[in-house]
């Protein structure tokens, strides 16, 4: 046969034998029979120094296309079998991405941490600093530099948890409030003081759904040299309306307090129903929820803490922070804070 | 306190009755309402009837058969009450009335003998308990009326919460006094007018305790006569929440409610001797209080004596000696002022606290006591009869001395802010019943019944609180606190870090039981045992601050063991407590915060059977490490031993050689302790110290030149710790060491009992250059000379 019918037959029989193989291993063998040494081409290649030299440009050429044509067969359809090669080795990879195969393990801030900091960034964010006390305290910072007269009833041993330590006549106590890092702040700090002081207080309370006989308060001070009771229902606003949502109102009614007056309960509106509806599981009707204590801080404090009334002002409030966690996610029992069950714990992701 | 709305209204004419607004107002004046109640008329068809006759039933013995009268003719009732006689007058259900409960009163035949009706008890009525005889009216009340026209109905009662600073608020009077100042209008003292006869009272009182007993007023009433009260009065009292008893007495808490001034009736026929003396106890006398308990007295407590020694307890509660019964006719009818402290202490101490106790301990208005007993006085001869005798004991110790306060209008501006004049100012305390002359400054006179102001900030107060907080503008201004603090933050990253490795924080309440710390096994001088006890516990659950924080995550892991949770992880931060100065303030104990975890199960990833790494003390030196590669803490480990750590997995923690905590496995008798079968990865850490182990991080140019690695591989002593071997490594390899890692550890083979092998890997970086072969030789052979000061054979090397 002359060389350039056997060239033509291989470029002719070459697309079929190409696309019978069906895998890559297959393919090679295609290769070899239409490249190989003992191919159409092949030969013809052999032979190419052997060839009348008249004809050697002429088979050189056709060669040289045949071969490339070949090639670029053989290229395309080994790109396609490893296209699909890999494509059914993905497919047989397959796993269930809807089951949980593999988990990490889930940790989260306890929901009354997660109100602490929320709390806290409000007020961060208007420039308050972040003081802490001891727990563990003198009666003298918990109660009379909190102008708290020696027979008011919150000394009784059935409010305050006394403790066997030291002197006697110190007469040492688990805080019955944050209150006293106001004190001892103002002791170590010049005025103008802007702080809150998340902490733990004890009180002489039966475990029971409502009560706990350790909970959590968060103390806020200011004091400057022209606070007013504008200040405290401007800065207690912002508060309520950063926690509650942006309509939050809020209404102050007169109380008592030791160491504030005027002294002041802030209620904030109901952030459920907006006063709106009386079966409604949050306010029960009432349209408000008791939020804090407030007021503007007595000149007694600010003698004992060592400012002069008469130059400066200010105010302090206490939230509690139970009470708004329960309130918020219709926690229905304080116990659930200090079990520590993970049930309840991952109900409230951080 | 319980407040009557038709009460009130005997005292001011309210501009309304609305209850809502009502309620908003008595908030706004600083009486949180707390509940309340409506009061309605629960019946119809209930008259006065006139008892005319009381026979024996025919045919039955327990009941009886009555003619009653409502007007017209005698009307046949059968009744099973004997509390009356012929002549009474009483409640009676005409047939066609419906009582409460929808109780439909017709006509029955009882025991072959038709009643026509029901004469009604109280609880029938719907207006007590009452059910062990029927309702006995006043004799004087109008035979044929309707029985509700005897009661004020409808009413509404107000549960009001009244604070501690305002004991003038305690009374019906108070309250209104309280509305009238709000509306601008004024409220109407009461003028008691009961008729006298002439003459002095037969008891004289002298005051040997002027601080205790500033005065003592008595007033007589002879000739009375002991029964039930008249309904209206009965249904106030049980309104205001105090159980009706008899007149007398019902008459004395009537006038508390009313006036707040709390009064004692003695009866002179039980008193000895012609003089009442008032003076503090001896300590031990003796006196039988009207509760019938023998009470033993102290010298702080205020005694009234007769001639017999002491006969009541001043203030708090009368003697049984001298207490009114139900044959007492001569009566003294006691009002005085007493020490608010004494009271307290008295009360206290005896554990009787009252109505009239929770009054005087905040102290009563001094100048109430000739008003409040001659309002009393009418009320003995309205329900009890009698003549009240025209004179009356007033002993006066001390006179009371009305506090003047000096007011400027800068005191109230300045903290009340702009809007205030001394018009302004002056006419709101005005309204109150401060009397103010002058203009700026105002001289501000206090009226007796407000002891609770004594200073200018008291009347800012009193400004404020009658101008309507509401009212007030707002005003938001930053403060200059500055935000958290660089270790707060640190603090917090901590906590997020702890909870993105798996960790969830739990909160505990910070008291152990002592059986909770012998699980920990510690020597006699440990902190663990450096405890500090609650003297007044409620529970020996709530009685010894925790000194670790660990028994407390050890409950958790048990309850939600307990609870079908294989994977525990919790941590907690918090103070702990120990019997020692506190190094922050000597003045009292140590409390310093402490971060602990403890986590049973798996830590880290896990598939799905559950398999993944066990929690242990290798995990939990693991966690330390992570938390200080991650957050720039420079720390240190050393193998050590502490109470409840497993003797041979626990390491201590330093930075720079300050002690920072332990980290390792709980002792698996502790654990057991905690019914724990699962090995406890643990960790207790001072918080001061673990933060104060941040460095700042200091920037190095990354080295573009490729690192020279190879293994070394030691015996050496089993008990060597590998960081031990592997800091002496770094310190021989100087600045070129990049990295140096553990890579295996291995025990037996051909190997020592007493020997183990440790393998690292090493690699070696310089900032500026490729290393070259003579280089790292030189480094590895100084490695390799350190590493034999530790007694570490080099094995072999790739």
């Amino acid at each position: 046969m002359d060389l350039l019918e056997r060239l033509e037959k291989a470029r002719q029989t070459a697309p079929d034998a190409v696309a019978r193989a069906a895998t890559l291993a297959e393919l090679e063998s295609v290769e070899a029979a239409l490249l190989g040494k003992d191919s159409d081409i092949g030969a013809v290649r052999r032979s190419m120094g052997s060839i009348d030299a008249a004809l050697r440009p002429q088979v050189g050429a056709k060669l040289n296309e045949v071969t490339k044509e070949v090639t670029a067969l053989l290229e395309e359809r080994r790109s396609d079998l490893e296209r699909q090669e890999a494509e059914e080795r993905l497919q047989a990879e397959r796993i269930d991405m809807t089951l949980p195969a593999v988990e990490y393990p889930l940790g989260v801030l306890h929901v009354l941490q997660q109100t602490i900091d929320e709390i806290t960034d409000i007020f961060t964010s208007i420039g308050y600093a972040v003081a802490d006390g001891p727990e563990a305290e003198l009666a003298w910072y918990n109660f009379d530099a909190l102008n708290t007269p020696p027979t008011h009833p919150a000394r009784f041993e059935s409010d305050t948890m006394y403790l066997d330590y030291g002197d006697p006549a110190d007469e040492m106590l688990l805080r019955t409030q944050t209150s006293p890092v106001q004190v001892r702040w103002m002791e170590s700090h010049e005025p103008p003081v802007h702080i809150i002081a998340p902490g733990k207080t004890y009180r002489t309370d039966a475990i029971d759904a409502t009560h706990l006989p350790v909970f959590h308060q968060i103390e806020g001070l200011a004091v400057d040299e022209d606070i007013t009771f504008a200040d405290l229902k401007g800065t207690l606003h912002y508060f309520a309306k950063e926690f509650f949502g942006p309509g939050t109102k809020i209404r102050l009614r007169p109380h008592f307090f030791p160491f504030t007056e005027p002294s002041a309960e802030l209620d904030v509106s109901c952030f459920n129903c907006d006063g709106g509806e009386p079966d409604c599981r949050v306010c029960r009707g009432a349209g408000w929820l008791e939020m804090l204590g407030c007021g503007m801080v007595d000149p007694a404090v600010f003698e004992a803490a060592g400012y002069d009334p008469e130059k400066v002002t200010g105010f302090a409030f206490g939230i509690g922070v139970e009470r708004p966690a329960m309130v918020r996610y219709g926690i229905n029992d304080i116990r659930n804070f200090t079990d520590n069950d993970l049930r309840f714990l991952y109900q409230f992701p951080s | 306190m319980k407040v009557s709305l038709n009460w009130l209204l005997e005292f001011v004419d309210l501009p309304t009755r609305d209850v809502g607004e009502l309620s908003r107002v008595l908030a706004f004046l600083g009486h949180e309402v707390e509940g309340v109640e409506t009061i309605e008329v629960g019946w119809t068809d209930v008259v006065v009837a006139h008892v005319d006759d009381v026979q024996p039933h025919p045919n039955a013995d327990k009941v009886r058969l009555c003619a009653v009268s409502t007007g017209g003719d005698p009307i046949d009732v059968v009744c099973g009450a004997w509390n009356f006689e012929a002549g009474a007058k009483v409640a009676f259900a005409k047939p066609g009335a419906v009582l409460p409960g929808d109780f439909q009163i017709g006509v029955r035949t009882i025991r072959g003998v038709e009643s026509h009706g029901m004469i009604c008890s109280e609880k029938e009525l719907g207006l007590g308990d009452d059910a062990e005889g029927i309702l006995v009216l006043e004799p004087g009340a109008p035979v044929g009326q309707p029985l509700e026209t005897l009661l004020t109905l409808p009413d509404v009662v107000f549960d009001l919460a009244v604070t501690t600073n305002r004991p003038d608020a305690m009374s019906i009077l108070g309250i209104a006094r309280d509305l009238a100042a709000w509306y601008g209008i004024t409220v109407k003292r009461p003028t008691p007018n009961p008729p006298t006869v002439p003459g002095a009272p037969d008891m004289a009182v002298r005051i040997d305790d002027p601080v205790g007993n500033p005065r003592f007023f008595a007033r007589q009433v002879d000739g009375v006569t002991i029964r039930p009260s008249p309904l209206w009065m009965r249904h106030r009292l049980r309104l205001s929440g105090v159980r009706p008893i008899y007149n007398i007495v019902d008459v004395t808490n009537y006038v508390m409610l009313e006036l707040g001034q709390p009064l004692h009736v003695f009866d002179l026929d039980r008193l000895d001797g012609d003089e009442l003396v008032v003076r503090r106890a001896e300590e031990g006398e003796r006196l039988v209080t009207l509760d019938g308990v023998e009470r033993t007295l102290s010298a702080a407590d205020i005694v009234i004596c007769d001639a017999d020694g002491p006969t009541s307890l001043a203030g708090t509660m009368g003697g049984e000696d001298s207490e009114v019964i139900h044959t007492t006719t001569r009566t003294l009818i006691e009002a005085a002022s007493w020490d608010p402290p004494s009271i307290m202490h008295t009360s206290r101490r005896h554990g009787l606290r009252s109505e009239a106790s929770a009054r005087f301990e905040r102290g009563v208005d001094p100048e109430l006591p000739p008003l409040a007993s001659l309002r009393a006085a009418e009320l003995v001869l309205e329900t009890a009869g009698g003549r009240l005798r025209d004179e009356a004991v007033d002993v006066v110790a001390r006179p009371f001395e009305p506090t003047v306060v000096r007011l400027t209008v800068a005191d109230v501006t300045r903290i009340l802010g702009e809007g205030f004049d001394s018009d302004r100012i002056a006419g709101l305390l005005r309204r109150l019943g401060f009397e103010v002359e002058g203009d700026n400054p105002m001289i501000v006179t206090v009226p007796s019944y407000r002891p609770d102001v004594t200073r200018p900030i008291d009347l800012v107060e009193e400004v404020a609180r009658l101008a309507d907080y509401d009212s007030f503008p707002e005003r938001l201004r930053p403060g200059t606190g500055g935000g958290l603090t660089p270790d707060q933050r640190l603090e917090r990253r901590l906590r997020e870090l702890l909870v993105g490795l798996g960790y969830s924080q739990a909160i505990t309440l910070p008291f152990v039981t002592s059986s909770d710390l012998e699980a920990f096994d510690a020597p006699s001088d440990h902190e663990l045992h450096q405890t500090i006890r609650v003297k007044n516990p409620l529970s020996d659950e709530e009685a010894i601050l925790r000194p670790s924080l660990l028994p407390g995550l050890l409950r958790v892991i048990r309850h939600n063991r307990n609870r079908g949770a294989s994977t525990v992880a919790v941590f907690e931060q918090g103070r702990v407590f120990h019997n020692r100065p506190w190094n922050r303030d000597k003045r009292v104990p140590d409390q310093p915060v402490r971060l602990a975890f403890a986590s049973i199960g798996v830590v880290g990833p896990a598939d799905l059977a559950g398999s993944g790494v066990a929690a242990d003390g290798a995990s939990a030196a693991a966690l330390v490490r992570r938390l200080a590669a991650g957050l720039g803490l420079h720390i240190e480990f050393h193998q050590d031993a502490a109470p409840g750590f497993h003797p041979t997995r626990t390491a201590r923690i330093t930075s720079d050689g300050n002690f920072v905590g332990y980290v390792g496995e709980l002792h698996p008798h502790t654990a057991r302790a905690f019914d724990i079968e699962d090995r406890v990865a643990v960790g207790e850490l001072d918080m001061e110290a673990l933060l104060g182990a941040r460095r700042d991080p200091e920037f190095r140019p990354i080295s573009p030149y490729p690192p020279a690695d190879f293994d070394l591989s030691f015996e050496v002593d089993a008990e060597l710790p590998a960081a031990t071997l592997a800091d002496a490594l770094r310190q021989g390899g100087g600045d070129l060491v990049e990295r140096i890692e553990v890579f295996d550890e291995f025990r037996g083979g051909n190997l020592a009992p007493d020997r183990k092998s440790l393998a690292f890997s090493v690699r070696l970086r310089a900032p500026d250059r490729t290393l070259t072969a003579e280089e790292i030789g030189a480094v590895r052979e100084a490695m390799i000379a350190a590493a034999g000061a530790k007694n570490a054979v080099l094995r072999g090397s790739a």
